[in-house]
């Protein structure tokens, strides 16, 4: 008559391993509807190993996938697996998982050492390991000074921060930050994205998840893209914006005299299209940025062209994002 | 060729002795600093051109606000017919319903004298037509109305009304406008009363005017009963005024949905429970003063002049203990709102 | 950390502990935990500074009989005067007169000079019982039939008899036996048997035993979910079921201690100012025992309950009302009709059963000494205090001895507890947590 601790039916008795073959997070044809709205549809992948962005606009699935894979939520279709094991009514994986959730509100009259000590105990850490632990992430994600204050007297960053450490006391496998830096002044941006950058450094699998492209960008070049519930693209960010050679790249050039420019530009190949912005600055359009890139430089220094600036205005996140989102996926 | 000066540590305290300055509230809200830092600035010793970073020209309002009660009406509006309509405040649809069958359910009495009048049976008239006992009974009889009708609706009704805007940050929208705090508060007490009133006052009437209709009641009847239902009208604008009172001053003091509704009838219910208990062990009905019912009941019997039941003493003592726990309701009510800050708690 | 194995069974003690304590320590932040506890100990508080009030006034003793009263201004009481023959109503007529000559005795002699020892022995539908203290019936000088006024051929007894239909006793005593019991020791140990039970009843375990509950724990889990604060305990490798539990028991470790220094505080003042022998009221510590733990438990089952409802839905507590209705009329029912089935279906029927229970063990003769009063009393004092005491007085409904009761009740109520624990636990697991 023993309580169900385990939530499968019978009493999980033998420890739960986790299954070494396969992927830390495989969703396969995950979907999750909320009557007739889709909040994910039809959702395939595998992440194991560095650091992944999933990036989307709000409303994109971002949150409801990691609510997904925590088991917070459960999928209306398809299988979700975190290190072999359904995450759904089974709460066993998390003892290599650390979750950062998204809300702000935190206990605030709890000191972050406290706030952390404590729920490490929830991992099955006596009373003096906890300790231990929290002063060790605590430290790791720069807090140690003012561990012992009060979290409702610390700023955002240091709130997120907070979070991410109660995230690391079991030294997980698996790390799972929603948003983790929504709000944050500069300063903690980037220390939190250091802090990141360090954990994909010591071959955790970290997923992150953001609409601030530009702080993806600095923290990975793996990138998951969502938009309306659906997987768009995934991958290399770069490889994902070379296989858009349906939309051509454009190279912006602020050149002294931008017309005679672009008579010496124009007969090459791979061009396929000039226009001029304004006055001084003369825009390419082409399929193949690599082989511009490399015919370029001849092209304007044989010619002794005076050039200011020279831009690559689409190799960024947003426009791919852009693309993506007006055009459909890939 | 860059200085770096050292702006003073601004260590901003947020205990609660702290002044609340509109800095403090910002950095309590957005935690743009951390307080603990040292924040440098980097001067540039060429001066910069002259010029305006921008300009800006205030120009005061010429148009004419319209005029205060329109602007309260529309708070009030936005409460009542949020009650059945889509587009205004959302009442919950449990509250909704209670309300609804409460008031079908109040309506027994008119119901049953029209019946009387219809069958023309003298023994249910004498048990429900109006009459000074049936009276008192429609607005403060304990059971079921108290107990099971009326606190409940007001529990409900009172509930979200201030601490939702607490909660969801809209008091802002309220205060960013030309309202006074008195007229935010003044509005949803009197649309939380009008609500009530709908309950218990309008089936009052509608029972009144069932016998009139029912039994053909003429003139003469009407001019020796309207006294009395007179009084019964005012009771139930005593009780509705009670229980809005401290319900509202439950509902600012509390950030939860539930806790002020809760709260009411705790007090309600709770009172009268103890002050049964003390009069059953020792006769002593001294208790009945702290509650709020039996207060209002012993000031009822008084006004409608059906048989008092507390003879313990005098129905002064009840008046006054009525007013003393208004006053201490709508004292705290001013005060919380009056200190509510306007962000998001 | 490679080193333990990964079941989450694994370190229950470790995790118990710790969102028990982190509860506890929730609880203690919150202004609204010490307003509610605040407002219930004022609350209770009341009652007992009103009985206090009671028992130090005292109760009036009432000359039944009137035999103290001198209507001839002899300076001789009526009863003295009868005692010696003499006619109460001239006063050329009094002990004063007789030879040797007799002193006048202070009229407090009068009052109460007669005892109430009605008893109720064997299981017989009529039975003589009482004696007469004064020795109004016994010594005068009456003939043996004018002194057995119930015609039971028992002189100056009290005979009383079972109605076959309603179970009632009724009484029919000889003239001048036990006409003028004792008003203010009956009145108070009535009062303080009565204030012992209802306070124990309503204001312990209904009053707080419901409200605290009410206040404290319908939040317990849907307040962690409602502010996203839920996520922090549930992406740990514990289950849901657990941290129900865990919860639970953090509510149980702030309510649980209030409820005994509460019970402690009562039991000592109530022990020292109630009508005893001695110095204290050791008999009722039984009962005060019985009061705190039923509360206890009806706590426990309670917080499990509004707990499982404030999981299940959003409104969850508006459920709790019309509970707490009928919990309300239950505890109505039990003290009028104790062993009405219907009780079984509630929990507070149960709790109350355990009060009623140790009552019986604590005070056996109770049920006699109510009837004393019923029959005795004569609309006077004695018998209204005894009404008191007898509405809130019960039998305990299973029908069995105190202790048997007891454990039938505790085992019910444990039972209740984990089958809402299960209940709440089930539907917390099935909950998604956006």
């Amino acid at each position: 008559m023993m309580p169900d601790f385990d939530q499968q039916g019978k009493g999980q008795t033998k420890a739960w391993q986790p299954d070494l073959s396969a992927p830390a997070v495989l969703l396969e044809g995950v979907s999750k509807s909320y009557g007739r709205i889709f909040a994910l549809s039809n959702i395939t992948m595998a992440l194991n190993g560095g650091v992944t962005g999933i990036l989307g606009m709000n409303g994109a699935g971002k949150s409801t996938m990691f609510k997904l894979l925590m088991g917070k939520l459960k999928p209306s279709q398809g299988k979700i697996r975190l290190f072999g094991t359904d995450p759904w009514k089974n709460p066993a994986p998390y003892a290599r998982v650390g979750f950062v959730p998204e809300h702000e509100k935190m206990y605030d009259w709890m000191t972050a050492h406290q706030f952390v000590s404590t729920f490490a105990r929830l991992n099955g850490l006596t009373r003096a390991e906890a300790m231990l632990e929290a002063d060790r992430v605590l430290n790791f994600v720069g807090l140690a000074d003012v561990a012992h204050k009060k979290i409702g007297q610390y700023s955002k960053g240091m709130r997120q921060r907070a979070k991410i450490a109660h995230a690391l006391v079991n030294d997980p496998e698996l790390i799972i930050l929603d948003e983790p830096l929504q709000g944050c002044d500069p300063l903690a941006r980037t220390t939190i994205m250091n802090v990141i950058r360090e954990l994909g450094r010591m071959g955790r699998t970290v997923i992150v998840s953001s609409h601030i492209l530009q702080e993806i960008e600095r923290i990975t070049e793996q990138i998951v893209i969502l938009h309306n519930g659906r997987l768009l693209a995934l991958g290399n960010l770069h490889a994902i914006r070379d296989k858009l050679d349906q939309i051509p790249h454009r190279i912006t050039i602020e050149a002294e005299d931008a017309k005679a420019l672009a008579k010496d530009v124009i007969d090459m190949d791979e061009v396929y299209g000039i226009s001029f912005p304004d006055m001084k600055n003369l825009s390419i359009q082409t399929h193949n940025l690599g082989a511009i890139h490399s015919k370029l430089p001849a092209a304007i220094v044989e010619n002794g062209h005076r050039i200011h600036t020279i831009d690559n205005p689409d190799d960024d996140l947003a426009s791919i994002l852009g693309y993506l989102t007006s055009g459909g996926g890939i | 060729m860059n200085e770096e000066e050292a702006i003073p540590e601004q260590s901003i305290e947020f205990g609660a002795e702290a002044p609340v300055t509109g800095q403090g509230r910002m950095e309590a809200a957005w935690g743009s600093s951390e307080g603990d830092e040292d924040l440098s600035a980097t001067e540039v010793s060429q001066p910069t051109s002259t010029g305006h970073v921008f300009e800006q020209v205030y120009k005061p309002w010429k148009g004419t606000l319209n005029p205060r009660w329109m602007r309260n009406w529309a708070i009030l509006r936005h409460h009542l017919l949020g009650i059945f309509k889509k587009g205004h405040r959302p009442w919950g649809m449990p509250t909704r319903l209670f309300i609804l069958i409460v008031f079908i359910a109040s309506l027994s009495d008119a119901a049953l004298t029209l019946l009387s009048g219809l069958v023309g049976d003298g023994t249910l008239h004498q048990l429900w037509g109006v009459s000074r006992d049936n009276l008192y009974g429609h607005v403060l009889g304990f059971f079921p109305r108290n107990v099971l009708y009326y606190p409940i609706v007001a529990a409900l009704l009172v509930g979200s009304v201030i601490s939702e805007d607490r909660q969801h940050g809209t008091s802002a929208l309220y205060f960013s406008r030309p309202i006074t705090r008195f007229d935010y508060v003044g509005m949803k007490f009197v649309s939380v009363a009008l609500i009530q009133s709908f309950v218990v006052l309008l089936t009052l009437s509608l029972y009144y005017f069932a016998e009139i209709i029912a039994l053909g009641r003429g003139w003469a009847w009407i001019m020796d009963t309207f006294p009395l239902f007179l009084a019964a009208f005012l009771s139930g604008m005593v009780l509705i005024f009670t229980y809005t009172s401290i319900g509202l001053s439950l509902s600012s003091v509390s950030k939860g949905k539930f806790f002020p509704g809760i709260g009411l009838l705790s007090i309600v219910l709770g009172t009268k429970v103890l002050a049964i208990l003390v009069s059953t062990l020792f006769d002593r009905e001294i208790l009945y003063l702290l509650s709020p019912y039996d207060c209002m009941a012993h000031v009822g019997q008084t006004m409608i002049g059906t048989q008092p039941t507390y003879d313990q003493y005098s129905w002064t003592w009840s008046l006054a203990s009525l007013i003393a726990m208004n006053a201490i309701a709508l004292y705290t009510l001013s005060a919380r709102v009056s200190s509510m800050e306007v962000t998001r708690e | 950390m490679e080193s333990r194995p990964n079941t989450i069974y694994r370190a229950l003690d470790r995790k118990a502990a710790a969102i028990t304590e982190f509860t506890m320590r929730q609880y203690r932040t919150k202004a609204s935990t010490w307003v509610v506890l605040g407002v219930g100990l004022v609350a209770i508080s009341l009652v007992l500074l009103i009985y206090i009030d009671v028992m130090a006034t005292g109760f009036e003793s009432v000359d039944n009989d009137r035999d103290s009263e001198d209507p001839d201004n002899d300076g001789y009481p009526t009863g003295q005067e009868i005692k010696y023959g003499t006619d109460p109503y001239m006063d050329n007529s009094h002990p004063g007169l007789l030879t040797p000559s007799i002193e006048p005795e202070p009229a407090s002699n009068y009052i109460d000079e007669d005892g109430f020892d009605i008893t109720i022995s064997g299981g017989a539908d009529e039975q003589s019982t009482g004696y007469d203290d004064d020795g109004d019936c016994r010594d005068a000088d009456r003939t043996n039939s004018q002194k057995d006024s119930n015609d039971n051929n028992i002189i100056c007894d009290i005979l009383i008899e079972r109605d076959r239909f309603s179970g009632d006793w009724y009484a029919e005593a000889d003239n001048y036996v036990d006409e003028d019991p004792d008003d203010a020791a009956y009145a108070a140990e009535a009062s303080h048997m009565a204030f012992v039970l209802g306070i124990g009843k309503m204001g312990f375990v209904l009053l707080l035993g419901m409200f605290l509950p009410l206040f404290l724990a319908t939040g317990l889990i849907r307040e962690e979910m409602n502010d996203g604060t839920m996520h922090f305990m549930l992406s740990k490798p514990i289950a849901r079921t657990e941290v129900f539990l865990y919860r639970i028991l953090g509510y149980l470790g702030i309510v649980w201690p209030y409820f005994i220094g509460l019970g402690i505080i009562f039991a000592l003042i109530s022990g020292f100012i109630g009508p005893s022998d001695g110095f204290f009221r050791f008999q009722d510590l039984a009962v005060w025992l019985a009061i705190v733990f039923a509360t206890m438990m009806a706590s426990f089952v309670y917080g499990m309950l509004f707990c499982a409802l404030g999981t299940m839905w959003r409104f969850g507590i508006v459920l709790a009302i019309p509970f707490a209705a009928w919990e309300l009329g239950m505890c109505i029912v039990s003290m009028g009709a104790p062993d009405a089935p219907i009780l079984r279906f509630s929990v507070v029927g149960w709790a109350l059963m355990i009060v009623d229970a140790a009552a019986l063990m604590a005070w056996p003769n109770i049920d006699i000494f109510i009837l004393q009063g019923q029959l005795m009393g004569d609309f006077g004092l004695i018998h209204s205090t005894s009404l008191a005491l007898d509405f809130f007085h019960s039998e305990p409904g299973v029908g069995t001895s105190g202790l048997i009761s007891a454990v039938i009740a505790t085992v019910v109520l444990l039972v209740q507890g984990a089958v809402l624990w299960f209940i709440g636990g089930a539907i917390f697991k099935g909950k998604e947590i956006e």
